[in-house]
């Protein structure tokens, strides 16, 4: 039962406050939580849950904006969480992204969204599109979409008829001239290699992403060549249980637009595709510092956008860093970045360079982590693949599109 | 004919209006309210919004409520929320105005358009006005017949606020049995799941005055009504299913069969992509298969992986309340996690709290096939940029050692942490392998040739010196240099902040005495001489008493500083297992993140919905302004047992943590056996005990010592006059005590006489009082009490509010003072202690 959703600009100032039940809560617990957070610094400040002295806090921060929900009785904390990130998600999806400026000028529509979305302190709905059959989003977005669905005010006059249909996700009858149906999986690479270059962790975060603009009522079917290979599953709610338990298969009617099926879980890999080799060493007050990057297996498409990027120590007065291919830029904060993009074929590239260590200081003792960025475009590095995707009733004009991609997510090499 | 204005952007809230524009939009609003004009809608578009961006960004616009409302008679949906969000924000102070809107919005509670029908009646029912619910009742009752679901949805919501604002009309309207049968027989699954949480509301507060509630509250969770939800959960949205789930936990099932029917009917709950789902269900399983031993285990298993992938899919917001709900599970079940330990492991990017109870995690499934990968792992984080997980990762390090039987390796990668050489990591260290000695004497061998080689001057922290100095004084006879490393710290005594550091170097220095008296015996006197000489209560109380003990005799002595020890084979759990169960009652809740049963940080009343909380909770205000006492029994009994039990947690709590957590053991240790040795003492030898304060001044006396640190009985005139008939009541002190800084923290010692005089609260109320400084609020026993004291200066009303917390054990008092006039507090205080110092004097 949440009282209170307040929205706060990363200078602390009020943006919007909403109050959701007769107890009003007042401002001034935006100004006591931004005390405390200033005063007690990053730790508490992201810390989600926080007990005021008269509120429970809830707190999530996206990009630099604090969304803050206020509570005075016991609450699954979980739910008050998940829906403060559904609503941010909500409002990037409506803006275009969240920040200061995106909120203040449309902040009717943050309103208007709040409105629908929590009742009396209860969440609601919270699906994008039928949120976006009751209220329209702003004018660039809905130019966007009024050219892609052909409904051209501005504002939506008409009821979700979602919400009676027994598809909450789902409006009622779409209509589309020419019906398309992509599925993209999108994979995330998350790896820890240790000191002694071993791997020590390696897993593939993936979700499969489908845009459908299909007319009526599709039943579809998406199976995949090798399902054994998941683990972790977690469906859109639109995804039949049965059918995924007894033989693996994805039967669904999907909501109309874009939308995550399923995300998943590939553990235990063995390989990565790019390697990554660090060494440092230090005499006598400086640092010799050399890091090789290259391709350890190939995945058989270009691996792109390589960058590695790393935190120096703060005892490090000065770095002198250079590279072979690319190019390394130091930052103020002392991050270091250095981007690759792709690896030539007649070279392997190299970091090279000295770090001045803080008068006083003969070695180095603290050691940073390198964290390593890369795309692949066209190939899902978990081997997962799709076998066929049916439609139950083929609508004329049906166009379907296949497509994969891997990113490293959270890869870590440690020194 | 858009007015010039609309074409302006409204200006940023950064450059705060005054009255004159709010009076400018007055004006604009007026000119276009009776308009018909052709995009007459924009214009009123672009003045709605700037009236409600002054509202947002805090500036008083009520002013416009009248021409608000004649503006919104308009068929533009967005002019009408905007129109309809103002006026929910302004009506509460505006009564006489809201009946202007009242009958707009009834009127669009008819409109043709659903949705016009729907946002008019939500609010209605947000208006919150008491004297206007007559005007409800009626839009209500239509809206629940209503043929739309939309406005079906908004009126059972309205039932409930309608309720809450006056619950006889809603009562009399006969409200609830139309829910309930709206709840039983509506098509729409969100109409239905608003029902259900209104009646639970409703029937709840009910329940306490009305049997007929009480019986219909216990209706909804019997069989039918609970299949009847689980039966077409999947119809319903996320949220509703969190509100259903939480229904069926408090479901007794009549036998297996139901426990397996539910169990099925919400096996594929576990894989729903919102969070809240998933917990909400593992709470489910696990309260249903309490009594099935067998099949409870089987549901850890299943569990597991949704779990799992909660932690790793979502924003580290959502990891942190699905860790510390993990954290909780693994300590009932320690084995579940073990082969996934791999899932905790910190990634760089991590926030710090998400990484910390990765940590804990970590610490706490470790087991013997694991422990080796776990704890190279958290040796990597040692080195880590992070300092403040450096230091976690090496306390669990150090967790894991006194975990297990096999420390071997552990050991030896603890004493490479001493040999990275920076600061923290060796304080850290020195710590935890003074805690592996404790319990593992025959480590000290290895750990002593290590240890024996740090310079204590490298060591800054308070805790990791004490510990090396304890490590000295306890294996003195195997460091050939420890009188040398003693002495040269005792003769810095002077530059020695920290006292726990002192009170260290004394048992140190005493223990070594024992061992190799010639080598120590001239440091031993410097100690000596310095601690008595000692600012500190507890350090000149320790320095005095070895050197009474030893005057006394020095085997008794050696039995009493340096008795054979035992190794320690468990540490202190800092949280019982009654405690632990009440939290596994409470998952899914608030408890788990805070790690303490709700009992615990909410009182007894702020458990239900809807009451306020408020900075003083924990202690009950009892007026005591006036002359006579009102004894303690004014207390219910089962609110004083919360009340203390409260009290005394928290302070524990500080303690603990004060010192560093589980690792603070060798100091409590010291003290337990300086007490238990002194009631020895106390018996065979001259009446040193300080409970018979006549005979302990008697002693300083002889000793030529003088009474230089007992505090000064001399009666010094008050700066301050106080009004010795100043009143506050409760009330307003307590909205002071919220809004008044802190403007003086002190800590000061309570003579023996006050502490010996200190039984029961009262004692010290009536002292104070014959001060002028009066008692509001008292509670506590021994050794614990709480005061909250208030005075008033003589000649204006100018208050003064005070905390004061006494610990009679260690004879302390804390005080925290707010004052009206900050610039007096300080004479206030002294005015305080004084009084203080003169409690239990004849």
């Amino acid at each position: 039962m949440l009282q209170c959703i307040f929205l706060l600009s990363d200078s602390g100032e009020v943006m919007l406050e909403k109050q959701l039940t007769g107890h009003r809560v007042d401002r001034s617990i935006c100004a006591w939580f931004w005390d405390q957070s200033l005063s007690q610094g990053d730790s508490f400040k992201s810390l989600p849950v926080i007990a005021s002295p008269t509120h429970y806090l809830f707190q999530i921060v996206r990009d630099g904006i604090t969304f803050l929900a206020c509570s005075q009785v016991e609450m699954p904390p979980l739910m008050a969480i998940e829906f403060l990130c559904r609503v941010a998600d909500v409002l990037s999806d409506y803006l275009g992204g969240v920040n200061e400026d995106l909120i203040k000028d449309n902040f009717i529509i943050v309103y208007e969204l709040l409105d629908e979305m929590i009742d009396n302190g209860f969440p609601l709905t919270t699906e994008p599109s039928i949120l976006r059959e009751m209220i329209a989003p702003p004018n660039l977005v809905s130019k966007m979409l009024s050219v892609v669905t052909g409904n051209a005010s501005n504002v939506s006059d008409t009821l979700p008829s979602g919400a009676g249909s027994c598809v909450p996700w789902r409006p009622t009858d779409p209509k589309y001239s020419s019906n398309e149906v992509y599925v993209d999986l999108v994979e995330e690479m998350d790896a820890i290699v240790n000191r002694d270059g071993e791997l020590v962790k390696c897993e593939i975060y993936g979700e499969v992403q489908m845009n459908s603009q299909l007319t009526g009522f599709p039943d579809l079917t998406l199976s995949f060549a090798n399902p054994s290979i998941l683990e972790d599953m977690r469906f859109h709610p639109c995804v039949r249980f049965r059918p995924w338990e007894s033989h693996q298969v994805l039967s669904f009617v999907p909501p109309d637009g874009e939308f995550k099926l399923m995300s998943y879980r590939v553990k235990k890999l063995k390989n990565t595709p790019v390697y990554v080799k660090p060494q440092i060493t230090s005499d006598s007050g400086t640092c010799r510092v050399s890091v090789l990057v290259g391709i350890r297996s190939d995945p058989g498409k270009a691996i792109e956008s390589i960058t590695l990027s790393f935190q120096l120590p703060h005892c490090v007065s000065s770095a002198d860093l250079s590279s072979n291919h690319g190019t390394v830029t130091i930052l103020s904060n002392k991050t270091c970045t250095w981007t690759i993009g792709r690896i030539p074929k007649d070279k392997t590239p190299c970091l090279s360079g000295t770090l001045a260590l803080e008068t006083g200081l003969e070695r180095l003792h603290v050691f940073p982590t390198f964290k390593l960025g890369f795309k692949i475009m066209g190939i899902a590095l978990s081997g997962l693949r799709i076998e066929k995707l049916d439609l139950q009733t083929l609508p004329p004009r049906l166009y379907k599109g296949f497509r994969a991609q891997t990113r490293a997510g959270e890869f870590d090499v440690r020194l | 004919m858009a007015p010039p204005a609309a074409s302006q952007r409204y200006p940023s809230p950064s450059q705060p209006s005054g009255k004159s524009e709010v009076s400018d939009l007055k004006t604009q609003l007026r000119q276009l309210a009776g308009s018909r004009a052709p995009g007459v809608d924009d214009s009123k578009r672009d003045l709605y919004k700037k009236v409600i961006s002054y509202m947002t960004i805090g500036i008083d616009v009520s002013s416009v409520f009248g021409e608000m409302v004649m503006c919104s008679a308009t068929s533009d949906i967005v002019l009408k929320k905007m129109c309809y969000l103002y006026v929910g924000n302004y009506a509460k102070g505006n009564p006489d105005l809201s009946l202007l809107t009242i009958n707009f919005l009834q009127r669009d509670c008819k409109d043709e358009d659903p949705m016009i029908r729907g946002l008019a009646l939500r609010s209605l029912c947000s208006l919150r006005v008491p004297n206007l619910v007559e005007y409800l009742v009626g839009p209500l009752g239509s809206g629940l017949k209503d043929n739309n679901s939309y406005v079906r949805t908004i009126a059972v919501t309205g039932v409930l606020k309608l309720y809450h604002i006056s619950p006889s009309t809603c009562i009399d309207a006969d409200f609830p049995p139309t829910l309930k049968s709206l709840m039983l027989h509506d098509s729409d699954a969100q109409v239905v799941a608003n029902c259900l949480s209104a009646l639970q509301e409703i029937w709840s507060l009910e329940a306490s005055h009305s049997e007929e509630a009480c019986r219909e509250k216990e209706s909804l969770l019997s069989k039918p009504v609970i299949y009847y939800f689980l039966n077409r959960i999947k119809d319903f949205n996320e949220w509703a299913q969190c509100l259903i789930l939480e229904l069926a936990v408090k479901y007794v099932p009549s036998d297996s069969n139901d426990i397996f029917d539910i169990m099925n009917l919400l096996e594929d709950r576990l894989q729903h992509a919102n969070g809240a789902v998933v917990l909400a269900t593992v709470k489910v399983f696990l309260q249903l298969t309490l009594s099935m031993t067998d099949v409870h285990q089987q549901v850890y298993e299943r569990i597991k992986s949704p779990l799992l992938t909660l932690v790793s899919s979502g924003s580290p917001e959502q990891s942190y309340a699905i860790l510390s709900h993990l954290h909780l599970l693994v300590v009932r079940a320690p084995f579940i996690f073990a082969a996934d330990y791999k899932h905790f492991y910190c990634q760089y990017n991590e926030p710090s709290y998400v990484k910390k109870l990765k940590l804990e995690m970590l610490t706490a499934v470790a087991n013997e096939s694991n422990t080796y990968e776990i704890v190279t792992e958290l040796c990597e984080y040692a080195a880590n940029v992070d300092i403040a997980i450096a230091r976690e990762s090496i306390r669990a390090v150090g967790k894991i050692a006194l975990q297990q039987y096999d420390v071997n390796a552990i050991v030896d990668r603890l004493l490479q942490f001493l040999e990275m050489e920076k600061d923290y990591v060796t304080a850290e260290t020195l710590v935890l392998v003074k805690d592996l000695l404790r319990k593992y004497p025959q480590w000290s061998h290895d750990c002593i040739s290590v240890v024996g080689s740090i310079s204590s001057k490298n060591i800054q922290e308070p805790k990791g010196k004490a510990a090396l100095i304890w490590m000295l004084g306890e294996y003195a006879q195997d460091m050939s240099d420890a009188p040398y490393i003693l002495e040269n710290l005792i003769e810095n005594w002077e530059e020695e902040h920290s006292a726990e550091v002192r009170l260290h170097l004394l048992t140190a220095a005493m223990k070594c005495f024992f061992k190799r008296a010639p080598e120590t015996q001239k440091a031993l006197g410097i100690a000596l001489a310095a601690g008595v000489a000692d600012f500190h209560q507890d350090v000149h109380d320790r320095a005095l008493f070895y050197y009474r003990v030893l005057q006394y005799d020095v085997h008794v002595a050696e039995r009493v500083v340096s008795p054979p020890k035992q190794a320690v084979s468990v540490f202190a759990d800092t949280q019982s297992s009654e405690i632990k169960d009440r939290i596994f009652d409470e998952f899914n809740s608030l408890s788990v993140i805070y790690q303490k049963p709700s009992y615990m940080f909410t009182d007894k009343e702020h458990r239900g919905p809807f009451e306020f909380s408020d900075e003083l909770g924990n202690i009950s205000i009892t007026p005591e302004a006036s002359s006579d006492i009102v004894p303690a029994q004014q207390y219910e009994a089962n609110d004083k047992d919360l009340l203390l039990g409260i009290d005394e947690k928290d302070d524990n709590k500080g303690l603990s943590s004060n010192n560093g957590s589980a690792y603070s053991a060798p100091s409590l240790e010291n003290s337990s056996n300086i007490t238990s040795q002194m009631q020895e003492l106390a018996i065979s030898g001259p009446a040193t005990s300080a409970t018979t304060p006549q005979s302990s001044f008697g002693f300083d006396d002889l000793l030529g010592l003088g009474l230089s640190t007992a505090p000064a009985p001399t009666p010094t005139p008050p700066l301050l006059k106080l009004n010795p008939r100043a009143a506050l009541d409760p009330g307003a002190f307590q909205q002071k005590w919220r809004q008044l800084p802190l403007s003086l923290t002190q800590e000061c010692s309570v003579n023996p006489q006050g502490i010996a005089a200190l039984t029961v609260p009262q004692s010290l109320i009536r002292h104070m009082q014959s001060h002028s400084i009066h008692c509001i609020a008292s509670g506590g026993q021994s050794p614990n009490f709480k005061f909250f004291f208030f005075a008033q200066k003589e000649s204006e009303p100018s208050n003064y509010l005070a905390e004061c917390i006494i610990n009679t054990s260690s004879a302390k008092a804390q005080i925290k003072v707010k004052a009206d006039e900050q610039s007096t507090s300080q004479a206030f205080t002294t005015v305080f202690e004084t009084a203080l110092s003169k409690f239990g004097m004849p």
